[in-house]
């Protein structure tokens, strides 16, 4: 089943009256339900913009043409208000981004704890999955520590807890390993193929690295504002999909 | 205390913004407690004055009264509506108060008992007694409350009033008015007291107990006093017949000027404060931009944003608030006690007022915040995730 539908997806960026840049020309995309995918593509080809809408950060534009369409595990969620999108992001989602991911005043925990109080989840609970999560990506013994303290890497790890406390069904992620050394990105790979295989999460890279893209189930390539190629599912995509059990269970 | 972590983050920031907003609170609290003071003192006297007529030579307020003759009295009985008509004598406690802008500290000697039970303004003493008729002919003293503090004065002890001692019989209740300022005496000494403060031409020509200085007169049930000050004037002219409409028409204006001034200060301080908290605040957007982006792309919604800012805006209010509070009762009560000695008791902080200053300046900060906070909420996530 697709998690992620889209069609006829186009975003123009009005610089001025007469500057305008296309950074999608109509987009048609399928992302299954507990895939690991990653977008690649030169710089500027569109992949952030794309990763914005299929993550409900921006609406594709209005067409002149045909409308664009964009289900969300069958549901139409193209035209939606920013509220709605807003509330979809906070309970459905989670987002890793290339670097400041972090409030930098709040510690390791309450970031993570950001995500479950935004998706209404708070108190003992909330503190227990945050901590849960926060041991999943080995940094349990950092919780209390400001992001100032910790290495880009660990930083990393805390935006994934953050990106997986509320075991949504879809992560984003552009270009989470861009500032990491190989070592780091590895570890950082190795995260999101866990969550992946464990409780069939369905993973969005972008990504610039080949050996990350290689890792994923599937590469698709974007070139000007479009899809050139949307890759073939590699052999570990075969692993059967589960339910999404809680998340927490194993630390 | 995530609010306080953030308002710590620009500490000398937030720190200037807390302190000229206290600033303006402090005034406030200060300028707030002396028009309470002169309100109570205000409406001390106009209760006082509302039901009598207080017949002098000269201004009573002033207290440029000169000696009138005891004789009046019996004239002024005489005219018809008159209940009763009570002989006093007031004067500086002493001659070296200097100006003063509080209530000035007086002696009054009475007529124990004269007025026959007419007086409403009533004085409750906290100690000891009030005066009686006996007392006539004898040097004690009933002190009001600021003035029995300032001359430490006990039950059964003395002090000594212009030279004289008199005999601590009875300390009263805090009236918050004129009487807190007075030292109360039988008429017959504050007579002699009185004529020695007299240049020695007058004074020679004087018998101290054919003296007064003011005659309080008490309208009979129904009349009115503004038509027995018409009768007076006309029966016994060569006075000043002052009523209660009259004191309140003197004193009134003393009392819309300080609310001007009051008004005055707290809209300059909404200006400076407001502005400086927008500017504080707007400055913090800016600068967490980013972070706004973030939250807004795991989910923070629009309005969360916004009540962040404005909590935050309205904490730096409050704390303003409260240091200006602290800073200004701190003033207020350092005022009060220098100026205790002096009868310059100028300030009452109400609890009111207190109140008023630290919701103010909270409410201020919260209005602050809601420009930042609007523009905040509107940004969009991904523009402010690659803002730089
Ligand atoms: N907010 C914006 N305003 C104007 N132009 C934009 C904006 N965001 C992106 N663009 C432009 O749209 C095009 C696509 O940008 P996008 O960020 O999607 O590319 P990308 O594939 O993610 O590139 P990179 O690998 O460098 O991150 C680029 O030409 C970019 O300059
Ligand atoms: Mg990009």
């Amino acid at each position: 089943m697709a998690i992620l539908e889209g069609r006829n997806l186009r975003k123009t960026y009005r610089l001025s009256r007469r500057n305008t840049v296309e950074a999608l020309k109509g987009v048609e995309i399928s992302i299954e339900s507990g895939e690991m995918v990653a977008i690649m593509g030169p710089s500027g080809s569109g992949k952030s913009t794309l990763m914005h809408i299929l993550g409900l950060l921006h609406a594709p534009d209005p067409n002149h043409g045909p409308a664009p369409e964009l289900y969300l595990a069958g549901e139409n969620v193209a035209t939606l208000s920013d509220n709605a999108r807003t509330k979809i992001r906070a309970r459905r989602m989670g987002f890793v981004f290339q670097d400041f991911n972090l409030v930098p005043t709040l510690t390791a925990l309450e970031n993570v704890l950001l995500a479950c109080d935004y998706a209404g989840i708070r108190g003992k609970q909330a503190k227990q999955a945050g901590l849960d999560a926060l041991a999943l990506v080995g940094l349990a013994e950092r919780a209390d520590h400001k992001p100032a303290e910790l290495s880009g890497g660990e930083q990393q790890r805390v935006a994934i807890a953050r990106a997986l406390v509320n075991k949504p069904e879809i992560i984003l992620a552009d270009e989470p390993t861009g500032n990491l050394d190989s070592d780091r990105s590895a570890e950082v790979l190795a995260l999101f193929r866990q969550f992946n295989r464990e409780h069939g999460q369905t993973i969005v890279l972008v990504t610039h690295d080949s050996e990350v893209g290689e890792a994923c189930d599937r590469v698709i390539r974007m070139r000007d504002g479009r899809i050139r190629d949307y890759g073939q599912r590699t052999a570990t995509a075969a692993t059967p999909v589960m339910a999404i059990p809680a998340v927490a269970a194993t630390a | 205390m995530r609010l306080l972590r953030d308002l710590g983050r620009r500490k000398l920031r937030s720190g200037l913004t807390i302190t000229g907003i206290a600033i303006g609170i402090m005034a406030l609290v200060v300028f707030g407690s002396m028009a309470n003071k002169m309100n109570t003192l205000i409406s001390g006297g106009s209760t006082y004055y509302k039901d009598k007529l207080v017949v002098t030579i000269g201004s009573q307020i002033s207290g440029n009264t000169q000696p009138l003759s005891i004789a009046t009295v019996a004239q002024i009985n005489k005219v018809d509506g008159v209940a009763i008509a009570v002989p006093g004598v007031e004067m500086l406690i002493s001659d070296s108060t200097g100006m003063s802008m509080g209530v000035t500290p007086m002696i009054t000697g009475i007529l124990p008992g004269a007025d026959k039970g007419l007086e409403t303004f009533k004085m409750d003493v906290a100690q000891g007694r009030y005066l009686e008729i006996t007392d006539l002919g004898s040097p004690v003293v009933v002190m009001g409350s600021d003035i029995a503090a300032k001359y430490h004065a006990t039950i059964g002890g003395t002090v000594n009033l212009r030279g004289t001692d008199f005999k601590v019989v009875g300390i009263l209740q805090p009236t918050l008015t004129a009487p807190d300022q007075e030292a109360i005496v039988p008429i017959t000494e504050a007579q002699k007291l009185y004529v020695e403060t007299l240049p020695p031409l007058v004074r020679s020509k004087l018998e101290p107990s054919e003296v007064a200085t003011s005659i309080t007169v008490y309208p009979k049930a129904g009349v009115l006093p503004e038509t027995l000050k018409q009768r007076i004037d006309a029966s016994v002219p060569g006075y000043t017949v002052m009523t209660g409409k009259d004191f309140d028409a003197e004193l009134g204006a003393i009392g819309s000027v300080f609310s001007a001034v009051l008004f005055g200060i707290a809209l300059l301080s909404l200006a400076v404060g407001g502005l400086s908290t927008v500017n504080t605040m707007a400055m913090s957007v800016a600068e967490r931009t980013r972070e706004i982006g973030i939250k807004r792309a795991i989910g923070a919604s629009r309005w969360r944003i916004r009540r962040e800012i404005v909590a935050e805006s309205a904490a730096i209010g409050l704390i303003s608030g409260l240091l200006g509070l602290a800073i200004g009762a701190a003033l207020t009560y350092l005022f009060n006690d220098m100026g205790r000695s002096s009868g310059n008791v100028l300030f009452l902080l109400t609890p009111q007022t207190a109140f008023t200053a630290i919701g103010f300046s909270t409410g201020l900060g919260a209005l602050a915040g809601f420009v930042p906070a609007f523009g905040a909420s509107r940004l969009d996530p991904v523009t402010a995730l690659r803002y730089e």
